[in-house]
């Protein structure tokens, strides 16, 4: 019988080992200044971590990548450290704004389910052109809005799409999107096709499937449909429900660093950089006519 | 992989060391959940040590700090009772798709596993070629086969062949999943004992006649668990072909995890494949142990 019971004994210690430490809260910082970088709640001290997807796609990433970098620069992709490419411009601006010099930006690369995965993150945020919905404010915490974006379609010359005015047009056409974008909600509750999207792990699959003619087009945010990805731009989406559509970083739910990253994006809408940045790198005032 | 009797096969099909004389479905004493011995006493143990063991485990996750969020990210019903029928629909895409590659798999197997097993010098181009082929679809991830086939395949524009996505994907996984499943035949062809052959042929069989009436039904026979035991390996790999923009259950499983930032759509579908695995593997079991029985007492084929 003593045995047994050191078979059990033993059995619930190693269930106990398993066990989770718990997490130290996080220190707030109190005082005047909360926002000043040794104060910030940062995941690595001294360092702002950025995550964002691997491949990086241009107008949001550009540049030729640096040398060590695990980015790899082609005519579709970037490299977030060269601080050129909507995105990437803007994160240095945040950065600097912050107090933050320019080699205290650290990236790194994450799958898109990372941004919004529970438990600790080993980034500060996520910036990858995240929309902000309601939804998806249950899992992570949203800085305010750093983009106004729409949707555009894509299509290349012979596509039965080109041409098409409105939405009605659009039903019986093979369209295409990637997964978890808004392209594919505006497929979805727009159009509402007849015939069923494809919906691809990234824009490169979706894109891969418009050159091989299975697709009539690609619906991309506004921006994308500038950059060569397809022949032409058909039109652009009215927002969903009369909704602005808004990119923003995903944060660690509950993580105080928001408020501080909030401030920061606001002074950069008040002296007009974020105004100027995307004027520079997101090319949008082209004559797009809007689906009826 | 509970049924000790198919193990030696499954090592078999993936490649492991090869023993022809190692007969499928026989050998090793299949261990009891509950333990050998089923004095009261030993109940008594196996029960409290089973309740202590899991209720630990359970309280141990459900308190930790990180249980709240996983509860609503992983294990939210709310989200469970909107996904699950949505997935359960694309589902039967699956279904589709794993149902017309085995056909094609258990055909183009057994052709590849014969071509292998075909004696003599003549032969020889035969045997390199199924041996290559099942070396090179064996040693490819299959996600890679499914890629390059479904996006490959139609940028050649050839005419007469298929664009269809669906299409490249059941032919990715029937490519892929013939190479486990003719080494699968093959070891059951192997396992059939060459005197057999010789006994046929003496009696004025062919060649191709001895392995038709002889060894080919000897041979499958011994070889169904592990047949299952691939099958339902290209059940679960059928969500691969999300890869190529088919909805299908993986794809409408991440179309809502990313749209609503939540992760109870993978649970549901992890349910749904439960749900249809877990009987066929129970099915599995009992076959082997039937065959076992049949072994023990002796009777013939």
């Amino acid at each position: 019988m003593r045995r047994v019971v050191l078979g059990l004994a033993t059995i619930a210690i190693v269930a106990v080992a398993c066990a989770p430490k718990s997490s130290t809260p996080s220190s707030v910082a109190s005082g005047a200044d909360q926002c000043a970088v040794a104060n910030l709640n940062l995941y690595a001290s001294g360092k702002l971590t950025i995550a964002t997807g691997n491949p990086a796609y241009t107008p949001w990433y550009g540049g030729k990548s640096v040398p060590g970098s695990d980015w790899k620069s082609s005519s579709y992709t970037g490299d977030p450290h060269t601080g050129q490419g909507y995105e990437s411009a803007f994160a240095y601006a945040l950065a600097q704004q912050m107090g933050f010099s320019k080699d205290q930006v650290e990236w790194i690369g994450i799958p898109f389910g990372k941004s919004f995965a529970p438990g600790p993150k080993n980034f500060d945020f996520a910036m990858q052109q995240i929309s902000i919905t309601p939804k998806r404010a249950q899992a992570v915490d949203f800085s305010d809005g750093y983009y106004d974006v729409n949707q555009a379609l894509i299509a290349d010359n012979g596509s039965p799409a080109i041409g098409v005015t409105t939405l009605a047009g659009l039903k019986d056409l093979k369209l295409g999107a990637p997964v978890g974008t808004t392209s594919l909600d505006v497929i979805q509750q727009e159009v509402q096709p007849s015939v069923e999207p494809g919906v691809y792990p990234d824009l490169h699959a979706a894109l891969q499937d418009l050159k091989n003619g299975k697709l009539a087009g690609v619906v991309v945010d506004f921006p994308d449909a500038f950059y060569g990805y397809a022949d032409q731009i058909v039109g652009q989406f009215p927002p969903i429900a009369g909704q602005q559509e808004r990119f923003g970083l995903a944060f660690q739910k509950g993580n105080s660093l928001v408020s501080c990253v909030n401030q920061a994006i606001g002074a950069l809408k008040t002296s007009g950089t974020l105004k100027q940045l995307q004027d520079q790198w997101l090319q949008t005032d082209a004559n797009v006519p809007v689906f009826k | 992989m509970s049924g000790g009797g198919g193990s030696p096969d499954i090592y078999f099909a993936k490649g492991g060391p090869e023993d022809p004389r190692t007969p499928p479905g026989g050998g090793s004493r299949s261990p009891r959940i509950l333990g050998g011995d089923r004095s009261a006493r030993n109940v008594w143990i196996a029960v409290a040590s089973t309740i202590l063991f899991f209720g630990v485990l359970a309280v141990v996750v459900v308190r930790s700090p990180g249980w709240p969020e996983i509860k609503q990210q992983f294990f939210n019903g709310q989200e469970f009772a909107v996904s699950f029928p949505l997935i359960l629909r694309k589902f039967t895409r699956n279904i589709f798709i794993f149902c017309v590659a085995e056909v094609l798999v258990l055909t183009l197997a057994l052709v590849l596993a014969v071509l292998r097993s075909l004696p003599g010098p003549v032969f020889t181009p035969l045997r390199i070629f199924s041996a290559t082929y099942t070396d090179l679809f064996r040693g490819v991830p299959t996600i890679l086969v499914i890629v390059m086939l479904g996006f490959g395949a139609p940028a050649l524009n050839l005419q007469g062949v298929p664009t269809s996505s669906f299409f490249w994907a059941i032919i990715a996984l029937t490519l892929v999943y013939s190479a486990y499943v003719a080494e699968v035949y093959r070891a059951g062809i192997q396992s059939v004992h060459p005197s057999q052959v010789a006994a046929a042929r003496s009696l004025g069989f062919s060649r191709w006649q001895s392995m038709r009436y002889v060894v080919l039904p000897q041979a499958i026979r011994r070889v169904i668990p592990p047949l299952l035991n691939d099958f339902i390996g290209l059940q679960k790999d059928s969500a691969l072909v999300y890869v190529l923009g088919v909805v299908e259950s993986l794809n409408q499983a991440t179309i809502i995890q990313a749209g609503d930032f939540n992760f109870t759509p993978y649970v549901a579908l992890s349910v749904i494949y439960i749900a249809i695995t877990i009987p066929q593997a129970r099915f599995v079991d009992r076959m082997v142990a039937r065959d076992q029985r049949r072994r023990q007492a002796g009777a013939t084929l």
